[in-house]
C-alpha cells in the first residue's frame, strides 16, 4: 500500500528500525501491527537473519525496556518469570523479577525449551500477569512478546500445542534478505552497530495512546461479514481438520484496525484482511495429514479461502 | 441451527406439498375415498403451520380442531358443538382400539379410518419438513413418489401422464435447490440473494428446458402389453373361481362380458297391464371388444307428469296408447327405473313425496333415476307409467336403404357405428354374406337377427366362454364357440350391424316375466311377476325415419313387435313431414341444463373466444413474440452502446452525496462488459488501480477512495457527489468509446 500516506509517527518508527535493518520492511510493518493492537508475535526462522536486531530497533524506538530470553531444554519456568528468594537480612522472600518483566521481549526458540517453561510463558501473554508464589504480579504495560521458533521438522523440539498457538495473534517468516540487501547488510557490519544510537521516536505512555486510539479505528458490519466468511470457510476447507476459531476473527479484525490507522485510515479495508489474513489464520488452523502429504502448507489454504471469498461491493444489509 | 423463513424455503415447501399430493391424487380414482379435497386443506394447513413455525402445541390444537371438524362433517349429521356426536365418536374410537389390539383391522369403521389418515398425513408432513430443511435430501420420497406413480399407472387404471412429468418438475426443483443449499451448509457460506438467483434461475431452465424436450422427443413404444385389462380379466376369472357365477340377474358392469349366467328366480316386481312387454333399464353405446360401456352422460331433470324427455318415436309412427302399474320388489336394488320402450310419462308413485319429485334421465344411456328431496336416489315403491306402443309399417321401415347426413348427423351416425378397431375382419364379412342381396336397413336387421336361428347356434347359460386377451367378445361368439346367452346375441347382432354401416344400440332389462293372475283391480290386465332369472339384452336399431326399433336377435325369445307387412303402402307423407330429430338429441338437451350452463359458461366461452383467436392469428402472433423477443435480446445484447447515455442522462441532476453508491455499481457492471472484469476477490482498490493503468488515469481510484468512505465507513464528506460525478462521468464516457 505503497501510495497510501503513512501514519506519521509509525512513518518514522518503520525509519527508525530501517536504520539498523537493511529491508524486511513487511516484517517492520506486521511487528508494529502486533504490538500496536496488542497482540504477540510468532517469527519462525532459522537463527541469523536479524530477528533480534529488529526487535531490539523496535524496543528502543518506542523508548521500551527490552529483556531476551533464550529458551533451553533445561530453562525452568521461574527462569522466567522471576523467583522469590529468601532475604536473611528483612527475614522473608523477596520477589527477584523475571525477563518477563520487561515491555518487550525476545523469546528465542521457544520450542527448545520444555513444556512447562512454554506455558509460563504463553500464560504471561495471555493473562498479562504471572503468579509466583501465590502472589499475582502484574506484567508492564504494553507487553510484547515476539517470540521465534525453528522449523518443527528440527530434532530436539517441542512442538507448541494449537492452543497456544492461537496465543500469538500473528506469525511470520522473515526469510534471507536478497543479493542486494545483503551485500548492504556487509557494508554495515564494517562500521559500529548503529543500534546504540537510535533515538527514540515516542515513549511508552505515547505508545499506550496510539494503542487507544487503535481501538476506535472503525470496522463496518460489511467488512466485519467479510472476516467471518473467511474464518467460515476455513473451518469447512476440505483439507482443513480443524479450522480457525472465533479467537481467530477476533485478531484478524484486532490486526487489520491496526492495519489500517498505520496507513493513516480510520476504517478498515477489505485490502487490510486480504493482505493480514494469512499471517493472522495460518497458524490457527490445522491440516488433515492428507494435505500435509501433498505438500499444502496452511498459508496456501487460507490464500486459497481468501480468493474464494467475494469481496463485499455493496452495504451489508441485515 | 436455527431455520431461515425465506423464500426458498416458502418454494421447498409449496414443493413438498405438490409431491404429497401427487400421492392423494389416485386414491380418489382407485379407492372409495371421497372428499380428497379435505385432506388436501389439511395438508396446507399443516404445511402453512409448519413454515409459520407455530409452535408445536398451537399447531397441534388446530390440526386436531381440523381433523374433528372434518369427521363430524363426514359422519354425523350432529352439529360440531352437541355433545352427542362426540359421544358417538368416542365410543367409536374405543372401540377401534380394541379391534386394533385385536387385529381386526378390515372391521374399522370409516370415522376411525379417516382419523388414521389423517394422522399419516400429520407424520408425512412432520417427515417432509425434517427432510427438506433438517436432512436437506428428499431423494428417497422424490424416488418413491415415482414408483409409486409408475406402479399405478402400469398397473391400475389410473393415467399418470401428466403425474409424471409434475412429479419430475417438482422432484427435481426441490433436489437442485436441496443441493444447494447442502453445498453452502459444507461450505459454510454465507447465502446471499445473488448466489440464490445465479443458482435458481439456471435451475429452473435446464427443468423446463428437459422437460419440454421429454415431452416433445418421440418415446419408444411399451415393450410389454398394457397389463391393466389382463389383470383385470385374471381378477374376473379369480373371483368367478372363487366366488362362482359371473353374473346372477342384472348387472350393471358390462365391462367385461362372458361366463356363465346362473340363474335367481328372486321376484324383482311385478306389474300390472294390458300386455306382456319388455322393460328396458338402460342402454350403451361404446363396444369395447370385451363387453359395453357407456360413451358420456348428459343428465336432464324432468318432474313426474312432464313428458319424459327421451326419443321414442317420431310422430309419423303410429301408436297406441297404455299404462301399467308397477310394484317394485324389496330385491329391486337399482338405483335407476325400469319402463316399458315408447315410455310418455310417470303418472304417480308411492310413497309420493308432496314436495315433488324429481326425475333424471341421462340421455346417453337412457337411465331414469329418481330423487328424493335430500338428492339420494332411490326407487319408488309403486309407479304408474304411461307409454305409447309402436304400429310400424314395412314399407316405412324399408325406407331407408343407406346413410344420409341430411337424415342423421353425422356425429350420431359415428356414435351408433362405432366398432373396436380390432374387431376382425371376418365379422364384417360374415355380416355382408348375410344380408348380401337385401337392400335396405330393415331387411338386412331382419337377415342378422334370423341369422341366430340357424342351428349351429345354441343357447346356454352355463357353457359360455370368456374372452381371452386377444380375443374379441363378439368374434369369440360368431365363429368359435357359438354358444351363449342374451348377451353373446344382441352384442354380436349389433356389431354385426354396425359393421355395415346399421346404427345400433345395445338395451338392457327384462323380459316380460311370468303370468301370476289377472288383475282383480282393472279388469282385462294381467299381473306379470319379473325375477332376476328375466334379465335380459337385446337391440335397438335406428332408422331415420322411424326411431329406434328393438330386435331380439337371442334364439328361443321373441319380443313382438306390431309391424304391419300387409299394405306394403308406406304412411302418408311420411318422408316429408318427418320433423325427425336425427340429430344426436342429448346435444340439444345439455343447453337446457341451467346447472352446468352456469358454472362454466362465462369461463368457457372466454377461453374458447382465446383459443379462437389464437388459432386464426397464431401465424401473425407468433411472429410478433419472436420479433419482440429479438429486439429485446438485441436491446440487452448491446447495452452497453446506450445505457450509459441513459445513466448519464440519470444522474446529471441528482445532487445526494449517497447517489455514489448506486452509480458506481452502475460504472463497475459497465466496466464489466468493458471487458475489465473484477474478479470476486479482488478489492476495489486493487481493481481501481487496474482500470487507471488500463485508462493510464487515476480517476478510479479517486471515485473508488470516496466509494470506499462511502461502503466501509459510512461517512462521506459533505458535497463529495459533486466531485465525484465528474470522474465518473469521465469513466462511464471512456466505457462508451
Amino acid at each position: 500500500m505503497a501510495h497510501e500516506q503513512m501514519n506519521p509517527t509509525i512513518e518514522k518508527i518503520l525509519l527508525n528500525i530501517e536504520k539498523v535493518m537493511i529491508g524486511k520492511r513487511n516484517v517492520a510493518e506486521l511487528s508494529l501491527v502486533a504490538l500496536l493492537s496488542g497482540g504477540h508475535v510468532l517469527l519462525e526462522d532459522v537463527p541469523g537473519v536479524g530477528k533480534t536486531m529488529m526487535v531490539r530497533a523496535l524496543a528502543k524506538s518506542v523508548n521500551a525496556n527490552f529483556r531476551r530470553i533464550q529458551f533451553t531444554p533445561d530453562l525452568l519456568p521461574s527462569d522466567v518469570t522471576g523467583v522469590s528468594i529468601y532475604n536473611p537480612k528483612e527475614m522473608e522472600f523477596q520477589f527477584r523479577p523475571g525477563p518477563l518483566m520487561g515491555n518487550i521481549i525476545l523469546a528465542d526458540e521457544i520450542n527448545r525449551t520444555s513444556p512447562k517453561t512454554q506455558s509460563a510463558l504463553l500464560e504471561g501473554m495471555e493473562e498479562a500477569s504471572v503468579t509466583i508464589d501465590g502472589v499475582t504480579h502484574k506484567l508492564k504495560k504494553p507487553f510484547f512478546v515476539m517470540a521465534t521458533q525453528n522449523p518443527i521438522e528440527y530434532e530436539g523440539t517441542y512442538p507448541l500445542p494449537e492452543a497456544q498457538l492461537d496465543r500469538f495473534l500473528l506469525k511470520m517468516k522473515m526469510g534471507y534478505p536478497d543479493l542486494a540487501e545483503e551485500i548492504e547488510v556487509l557494508n554495515r557490519a564494517q562500521k559500529v552497530p548503529p543500534i546504540e544510537d537510535l533515538e527514540p521516536v515516542i515513549d511508552l505512555e505515547g505508545l499506550l495512546n496510539l494503542q487507544k486510539e487503535i481501538k476506535d479505528v472503525f470496522v463496518d458490519d460489511t467488512i466485519k461479514r467479510y472476516i467471518v466468511d473467511i474464518v467460515n470457510r476455513t473451518r469447512g476447507h476440505g483439507s482443513v481438520y480443524l479450522g480457525a476459531s472465533p479467537r481467530g476473527s477476533i485478531a484478524l479484525m484486532k490486526a487489520a484496525q491496526a492495519y489500517a490507522y498505520m496507513f493513516g485510515r480510520d476504517y478498515v479495508l477489505p485490502d487490510d484482511i486480504q493482505y493480514l489474513a494469512p499471517f493472522i489464520l495460518s497458524h490457527r488452523i490445522i491440516l488433515k495429514s492428507e494435505a500435509k502429504f501433498e505438500g499444502i502448507s496452511a498459508e496456501e489454504i487460507v490464500s486459497r479461502v481468501v480468493a474464494r471469498v467475494p469481496v463485499p461491493v455493496r452495504r451489508f444489509v441485515k | 441451527m436455527v431455520i431461515r423463513r425465506d423464500i426458498p424455503s416458502f418454494l421447498l415447501y409449496v414443493f413438498g406439498f405438490l409431491l404429497l399430493w401427487e400421492w392423494l391424487r389416485p386414491v380418489e380414482q382407485l379407492t372409495d375415498t371421497n372428499n380428497i379435497e379435505m385432506f388436501i386443506i389439511f395438508l396446507v394447513i399443516s404445511f402453512a403451520l409448519s413454515f409459520i413455525q407455530m409452535k408445536w402445541f398451537w399447531q397441534s390444537i388446530i390440526k386436531l380442531i381440523f381433523i374433528l371438524y372434518s369427521i363430524n362433517h363426514f359422519y354425523y349429521d350432529a352439529g360440531f358443538f352437541q355433545v352427542s356426536w362426540w359421544k358417538a365418536f368416542l365410543g367409536d374410537a374405543a372401540d377401534n382400539l380394541g379391534l386394533i389390539v385385536a387385529r381386526n383391522w378390515n372391521d374399522f369403521s370409516s370415522e376411525f379410518r379417516t382419523l388414521l389418515f389423517f394422522i399419516l398425513l400429520w407424520l408425512m408432513v412432520y417427515l417432509i419438513h425434517y427432510w427438506l430443511l433438517n436432512r436437506k435430501q428428499i431423494f428417497i420420497f422424490f424416488f418413491l413418489t415415482l414408483v409409486y406413480i409408475t406402479v399405478l399407472d402400469t398397473f391400475s387404471p389410473y393415467n399418470a401422464k401428466i403425474a409424471i412429468v409434475r412429479t419430475v418438475v417438482v422432484g427435481f426443483a426441490m433436489m437442485g435447490m436441496l443441493t444447494f443449499f447442502r453445498i453452502l451448509q459444507m461450505e459454510k457460506v454465507n447465502s446471499e440473494g445473488a448466489f440464490l438467483r445465479k443458482w435458481m434461475v439456471p435451475l429452473a431452465v435446464m427443468i423446463a428446458f428437459s422437460v419440454l424436450v421429454g415431452l416433445a422427443a418421440p418415446k419408444a413404444a411399451p415393450i410389454w402389453p398394457d397389463p391393466v385389462p389382463y389383470l383385470k380379466a385374471a381378477q374376473d376369472k379369480g373371483e368367478k373361481d372363487a366366488a362362482g357365477p359371473h353374473r346372477i340377474g342384472y348387472g350393471e358392469d358390462d365391462t367385461a362380458l362372458g361366463g356363465p349366467f346362473i340363474g335367481d328366480a328372486n321376484p324383482v316386481f311385478m306389474y300390472d297391464g294390458n300386455e306382456k312387454n319388455y322393460w328396458k333399464m338402460e342402454t350403451k353405446d361404446l363396444y369395447t371388444g370385451k363387453g359395453w360401456i357407456t360413451s358420456g352422460t348428459a343428465p336432464i331433470p324432468f318432474r313426474q307428469e312432464d313428458l319424459v324427455p327421451v326419443y321414442s318415436f317420431p310422430q309419423n309412427v303410429e301408436t297406441i296408447k297404455e299404462t301399467v302399474r308397477v310394484n317394485a320388489h324389496v330385491n329391486y336394488k337399482y338405483n335407476y327405473i325400469m319402463y316399458p320402450a315408447g315410455i310418455k310419462k310417470i303418472i304417480n308413485i308411492l310413497p309420493d313425496d308432496p314436495k315433488g319429485n324429481r326425475f333424471m334421465i341421462d340421455t346417453t344411456n337412457e337411465r331414469i333415476g329418481f330423487f328424493k328431496n335430500d338428492n339420494r336416489p332411490q326407487v319408488p315403491q309403486i309407479l304408474n307409467l304411461e307409454f305409447d306402443v309402436p304400429k310400424y309399417k314395412a314399407a316405412d321401415l324399408r325406407v331407408t336403404t343407406g346413410y344420409n347426413p341430411d337424415e342423421i348427423s353425422q356425429e350420431f351416425y359415428q356414435q351408433y357405428t362405432q366398432v373396436p378397431e380390432e374387431l376382425p375382419r371376418r365379422v364384417k364379412d360374415l355380416a355382408e354374406k348375410i344380408t348380401a342381396g337385401k337392400t335396405n336397413w330393415f331387411d338386412k336387421a331382419k337377415a342378422v337377427e334370423s341369422y341366430f336361428g340357424n342351428t349351429e347356434f345354441t343357447y346356454d347359460q352355463k357353457n359360455v366362454a370368456v374372452p381371452g386377451p386377444s380375443d374379441d367378445y363378439v368374434d369369440q361368439f360368431l365363429f368359435d364357440t357359438k354358444r351363449g346367452y342374451c348377451d353373446n346375441f344382441s352384442s354380436s347382432m349389433a356389431i354385426m350391424l354396425r359393421t355395415i354401416g346399421i346404427p345400433t344400440r345395445w338395451i338392457k332389462g327384462f323380459t316380460g316375466g311370468d303370468f301370476i293372475k289377472y288383475s282383480t283391480e282393472n279388469s282385462g290386465n294381467q299381473i306379470y311377476e319379473v325375477t332376476n332369472n328375466n334379465a335380459h339384452s337385446w337391440v335397438e336399431v335406428f332408422f331415420p325415419n322411424q326411431g329406434w326399433v328393438a330386435f331380439e336377435p337371442t334364439k328361443g325369445f321373441s319380443n313382438e313387435l306390431n309391424i304391419d307387412y300387409g299394405t306394403g303402402q308406406s304412411s302418408s307423407g311420411s318422408q316429408s313431414t318427418t320433423p325427425a330429430p336425427v340429430k344426436k338429441p342429448q346435444q340439444e338437451k345439455i343447453e337446457d341444463n341451467p346447472v352446468k350452463k352456469e358454472n362454466s359458461f362465462d369461463f368457457q366461452k372466454a377461453w374458447n373466444q382465446v383459443k379462437l383467436f389464437w388459432k386464426e392469428h397464431w401465424k401473425l402472433l407468433t411472429l410478433g413474440v419472436i420479433i419482440l423477443v429479438a429486439a429485446g435480446g438485441i436491446l440487452y445484447r448491446i447495452r452497453g452502446k446506450w445505457f450509459p447515455y441513459f445513466v448519464l442522462m440519470r444522474y446529471r441532476f441528482k445532487k445526494k452525496d449517497d447517489h455514489i453508491a448506486e452509480a458506481y455499481l452502475i460504472l463497475l457492471s459497465q466496466l464489466d462488459r468493458y471487458g475489465l472484469r473484477r474478479k470476486d476477490n479482488q478489492t476495489l482498490r486493487n481493481y481501481a488501480r487496474y482500470v487507471d493503468s488500463f485508462f493510464s488515469t487515476r480517476e478510479m481510484t479517486q471515485l473508488t477512495a470516496s466509494y470506499e468512505q462511502y461502503l466501509y465507513h459510512q461517512n462521506l464528506p459533505q458535497d463529495s457527489w459533486k466531485e465525484s460525478r465528474k470522474l465518473w462521468e469521465n469513466l462511464i464516457k471512456k466505457t462508451i468509446a
